[in-house]
């Protein structure tokens, strides 16, 4: 390399200001700067500001007083606050099993040699990289009360109902169409992270297996989940994590409707925060959800991570 | 944790009462395969894909035809419109939308691509005290959703005079995209060898120096990875887009065909599916493009 | 002569903007019927140099509405050369713009609002006082309901422009079939005349999804008609009361009857059903009509035949009470060009704009300036009749207390909807559900 041997001659005469960019100190300083500051400034600050907003009763353009625990005690008696609650839980619950069972069935029936893998991969991926917003207008669409092609299916071709679904016009049924919307979004991503996790696994372990008899399911149950464990972890972790704060589906589909009986308890705090104007209050209802989200990461990252702790594989 | 010999062991000393099926069988048959693997995995992809081909079909059909079932199948277009898309595109602001959704993903990614590649830098190569302890505050960072963030910051881009303004997301994102990247691109850097840099380094060149003649170059697939992943998760974002902006015009693509489509005494299904289907159209060929990178940057957060 | 008349509506009708201003010609024999009663000096608002305008209103239900809005914005700036800029909200969303707007101090100068919106923003509005009060005396004064609406501590914060009524929209045919020609007038009949149409097949529907108009206006009539009420005259939260129970009861019964789906229905979903011939029977503005008659499907438009419109039935409290919804603008005072906003305003109240403009709305919006009365719409088409007097027979927002900030939240949180939808949806029981309203309503009015 030439340049590097013409600097290194350059180096030995070189200016304050070079030496001064080539402390390390000063680089790290530096390195840090705008990632620190962006993250300081508009994340940081308005976690602190936020849990703040939650303790006062400001609203859009009036800034607030302090109330102290006022609002939390107004939704602690609010029946659509509690309703939100759990169905935001319900929500996460029911869909991460839901995306987690089929993420790994599609996972493993991808990890054997097939024909067309890759694009087969590329396609799976799609509902996952398409914005979730417009893919919920195709399901909006899709739970169309006079027009659903689902409905027209399971009548007019199968013959199995006598009436269309009203899939958005009943609390219940509006609630697993969201849930099954967000399945849907979901299995690529659980999938394709499996299915990385699954290529990790030495053949090898499945041999040995298989010639001491070992059956399809013990296999899986002995080799396949305990390996893909640490992986297992953080994509649910991910996936909790991200399912127990959606907002667009909800928004999108059906608004938290009908009768804010779909309200998970982001799209309740942008109703009444931003919708509403009540922003210590949708303030409050976003600071609520921190302690549920803090309890959802460590139990799926500890509970099914803990054996890799204990083997000290610390830096992740 | 995994330990086979003892997996194998138990099985010696319990095995079941059900025969066990020999493994050759099971990739010998074809029809047990076609049973067990090919239908569901077709399956799968038939109702993965199926509301693009909805969104599609629909988009291209016209208004007798998407309301009458009757007399039309609705799987296939008989007599296929472009009117939809032609609507859109003349009778809307969204080739506007398109513009601003690229202009807001394209400088926030470059802003966060920037900041992350120095600061990745810094806590994997210029290791300072407690490095690890900062990456795994970004880390954690990562962990912050937007669902929480968004009312104290629109607070703060109401203060700020940013509100209505590109600026406000411009500004915003990089909280979401500066942790993932960094991320990525901490594995990314772990993975180039120290050994070259030490070379530069006995040779006498600046620290500068290496990180843009040496590190960044081996980076490369590192950087499209976080980029196109920041460009993505950048063109998809959706409540800050909503919450900050609110003339017409200044509205990115997921917000406005929600928000500006949806009118009057009928949804325009046709056109709103037109929206959808040419608001995902660019992340998709960004993203066929680039599928390994995506799936490699996907898969190599999860995998730390 | 009769014949043109006819058809020359039909073509207005149709959308042909032109014929819009000659509608009087055949009828009053004078070129252009003027609306004027007075000729008051307008207020001295000189144009801002270089003024330019941002207008925010909400998205249209019939097309002519938008329509000879954006042209008559355009003939603003042709006349004036103040460039306007019209955004379009839906309707669900406009509230919460506008309050963000207001708020922020950043937006749009001039808002077609929602009802009480000028008087959640009182003190953050231009005072219209001198504009409201040239307009009234020009065109045979304000309806008491829009100086309501308008006037907060006797100075006008914001000018009404229209008001949507819901009456009752039926397919005659599909009356018939159930035994009806017209739907009944008192309560316990209109409810048998709902369950009669389910069983024929043809089941009405109102919406009692957060629909601004639709889902407020049936269910604050169906409150009202039985004697209940958000405030009191004085102010007072008196909604949790046996006749607001009652109400309840009432609409749960109506429920009960409704095509499925409904708890989840915006504005549009109504029109929608109503024109795809699921439904017999809905409360809505004139909309459902317009777009059956300006419709190019030859079927949709052979369904403009079989509509009719009725008053809403009459409650125990003997007097209509159907609710208005008001459009009602307002300029922010944050806008750099104060006059050239009240100029829009005026320049788009003025008969040479607004008579054509309610003239392609066909009343959709209806006039709040009581010469407009006279208007030939009201009388071309009998099916438009029913909605001349919304602004003359409605009940406002928070009656029978005042117009405020609180009881505008109120109807912006859709207490009263909610209240009716959760019993509707099985979720709560009448009286829990207006007790849980009535709570709600005072955390505002605390």
């Amino acid at each position: 390399m030439a340049t590097t041997a013409r600097q290194g001659l350059a180096r030995v005469e070189d200016g304050w200001l070079t030496r001064f960019f080539d402390n390390r100190r000063v680089l790290v300083f530096l390195f840090m700067l705008p990632a620190a500051g962006l993250l300081l400034l508009f994340l940081t600050y308005p976690l602190g500001l936020g849990v703040w907003l939650g303790f006062t009763d400001t609203k859009i353009g009036r800034a607030g007083e302090f109330i102290g625990f006022e609002n939390y005690s107004w939704l602690f008696t609010d029946k659509v606050f509690w309703g939100a609650v759990w169905f935001t839980i319900v929500y996460t619950v029911v869909a991460t099993i839901g995306k987690f069972t089929l993420g790994l069935w599609l996972a493993l029936l991808l990890n054997r040699t097939l024909p067309f893998k890759s694009i087969l991969r590329a396609l799976i991926l799609l509902p996952w990289i398409v914005p979730t917003v417009l893919s919920a207008i195709a399901f909006w669409w899709i739970y169309d009360p006079q027009f659903s092609i689902i409905s027209y299916v399971l009548v007019d071709v199968l013959g199995w109902r006598d009436s269309y679904i009203d899939f958005l016009g009943v609390p219940n049924n509006a609630r697993a169409s969201l849930i099954v919307a967000n399945i849907w979004r979901g299995i690529p991503f659980v999938a394709i992270c499996l299915l990385a996790g699954l290529q990790t696994i030495s053949p090898s372990l499945y041999e040995a297996a298989m010639i001491d008899g070992a059956s399809a399911w013990r296999r899986f149950w002995h080799i396949t989940l305990p390996l893909l464990m640490p992986i297992l972890a953080v994509v649910l972790t991910f996936s909790v994590l991200f399912t127990f704060t959606d907002f667009q589906l909800v928004y999108a589909i059906t608004r938290g409707g009908p009768v804010n009986s779909t309200h998970l308890m982001a799209t309740l705090a942008f109703q009444r925060g931003i919708t509403g104007g009540y922003l210590g209050e949708g303030a409050a209802i976003a600071v609520a959800m921190i302690p549920f989200l803090i309890f959802a990461t460590c139990f799926s990252y500890f509970a099914l991570a803990n054996r890799k702790w204990q083997q000290g594989g610390k830096d992740d | 944790m995994t330990d086979v010999g003892q997996t194998a062991d138990h099985e010696r000393v319990a095995p079941t009462a059900v025969p066990e099926r020999s493994g050759a069988l099971e990739w010998a048959s074809l029809p047990r395969l076609i049973v067990t693997v090919y239908t569901p995995l077709i399956a799968f992809v038939v109702i993965l894909l199926f509301p693009f081909y909805w969104m599609a079909i629909t988009t291209f059909k016209s208004n007798e035809e998407l309301y009458n079932y009757k007399e039309y199948n609705p799987f296939w277009i008989s007599s296929p419109t472009l009117a939809n898309v032609k609507k859109l595109l003349f009778e809307t602001d969204y080739p506007q939308w398109l513009v601003t959704t690229m202009t807001v993903a394209v400088v926030s990614t470059v802003i966060s691509l920037f900041a992350s590649v120095l600061a990745a830098y810094a806590i994997q190569r210029l290791k300072f005290k407690n490095s690890e302890w900062v990456g795994l505050a970004i880390y954690l960072a990562y962990l912050v959703p937007p669902s929480i963030l968004f009312i104290p910051l629109a607070t703060m881009v109401f203060r700020f005079g940013l509100y209505d303004s590109p600026m406000a997301l411009i500004l915003t994102y990089p909280t979401f995209l500066i942790p993932f990247c960094t991320w990525l691109l901490i594995g990314y850097f772990k993975s180039i060898p120290y050994e070259l840099e030490e070379c530069a380094l006995v040779d006498g060149a600046t620290r500068l120096q290496i990180m843009w003649k040496i590190t960044l170059p081996l980076a490369v697939p590192g950087l499209i990875s976080a980029g196109i992943f920041a460009f993505t998760l950048s063109w998809n974002e959706f409540i800050y887009a909503l919450a900050f902006i609110q003339s017409s015009e200044n509205k990115t693509v997921p917000v406005a065909v929600l928000t500006q489509l949806v009118e009057g005494d009928v949804y325009h299904w046709g056109s709103l599916m037109a929206g959808a289907l040419l608001g995902s159209v660019p992340v998709a060929i960004i993203y066929s493009f680039f599928v390994d990178y995506y799936v490699s940057s996907l898969t190599g957060a999860v995998k730390e | 002569m009769n014949r043109f008349t006819r058809r020359d509506s039909i073509k207005i009708g149709a959308g042909a903007v032109a014929g819009a201003a000659l509608i009087g010609l055949p009828n009053r024999r004078a070129h252009a019927q003027s609306y004027a009663l007075a000729d008051p000096t307008p207020p001295d608002q000189p144009i801002e140099d270089g003024a330019s305008l941002r207008v925010l209103r909400p998205s249209k239900f019939v097309d002519g509405d938008e329509r000879l809005f954006l042209e008559n914005s355009k003939k603003f700036t042709e006349a004036t050369g103040v460039d306007v800029k019209v955004d379009i909200s839906s309707w669900e969303d406009l509230r919460p713009q506008v309050a963000t707007a207001a708020n922020v101090g950043s937006g749009p100068d001039v808002v077609m609002a929602w009802s009480d919106d000028p008087h959640k923003f009182a003190d953050k509005v231009l005072d219209l006082t001198d504009l409201a009060t040239y307009l009234g005396e020009k065109y045979g004064g304000w309806w008491p309901l829009a100086e309501k609406y308008g006037i907060k501590d006797g100075r006008w914060i914001g000018m009404p422009l229209g008001a949507s009524g819901g009456t009752q929209v039926y397919r005659k045919s599909f009356l018939q079939e159930a035994g009806y020609e017209t739907p009944p007038n008192d309560l316990d009949g209109f409810l048998t005349c709902c369950q009669k149409l389910k069983e024929v097949g043809h089941p009405a529907g109102y919406a009692l999804g957060n629909a601004v108009g639709d889902a407020n206006g049936w269910c604050t009539w169906v409150v009202w008609a039985h004697g209940g009420k958000l405030l009191d005259d004085d102010d007072n939260v008196v909604l949790n009361s046996p006749e607001t129970i009652e109400a309840v009861k009432y609409a749960k019964a109506l429920y009960d009857t409704f095509i499925p789906g409904t708890l989840s229905w915006l504005d549009p979903s109504n029109n929608k059903a109503f024109l795809a011939g699921e439904i017999g029977l809905t409360q809505n503005g004139i909309s459902i009509y317009y777009a059956a008659k300006n419709s190019d499907d030859a079927a949709v438009k052979a369904l403009a035949e079989d509509i009719y419109h009725a008053e809403v039935p009459i409650g125990p409290v003997g007097r209509p009470t159907q609710r208005a919804l008001v459009v009602n603008s307002m300029v922010f005072g944050y806008t750099p060009y104060p006059n050239a906003a009240k100029e829009y305003l005026r320049f788009m109240m003025e008969e040479e704009q607004y008579a054509p403009y309610l003239d392609a709305c066909i009343g959709y919006w209806n006039h709040p300036l009581q010469t407009y009365d006279s208007h030939p719409v009201w009388t071309t088409d009998p099916k438009h009749e029913p909605y001349k007097h919304v602004f003359r027979d409605a009940l406002w927002d928070g009656y029978s207390g005042s117009i405020s900030e609180q009881s505008s939240v109120v109807l912006s949180e859709f207490v009263i909807v909610q209240m009716i939808a959760s019993v509707c949806a099985g979720e709560a029981t009448p009286e829990e559900a207006v007790a849980e309203a009535e709570r709600r309503t005072l955390r505002y009015f605390r």
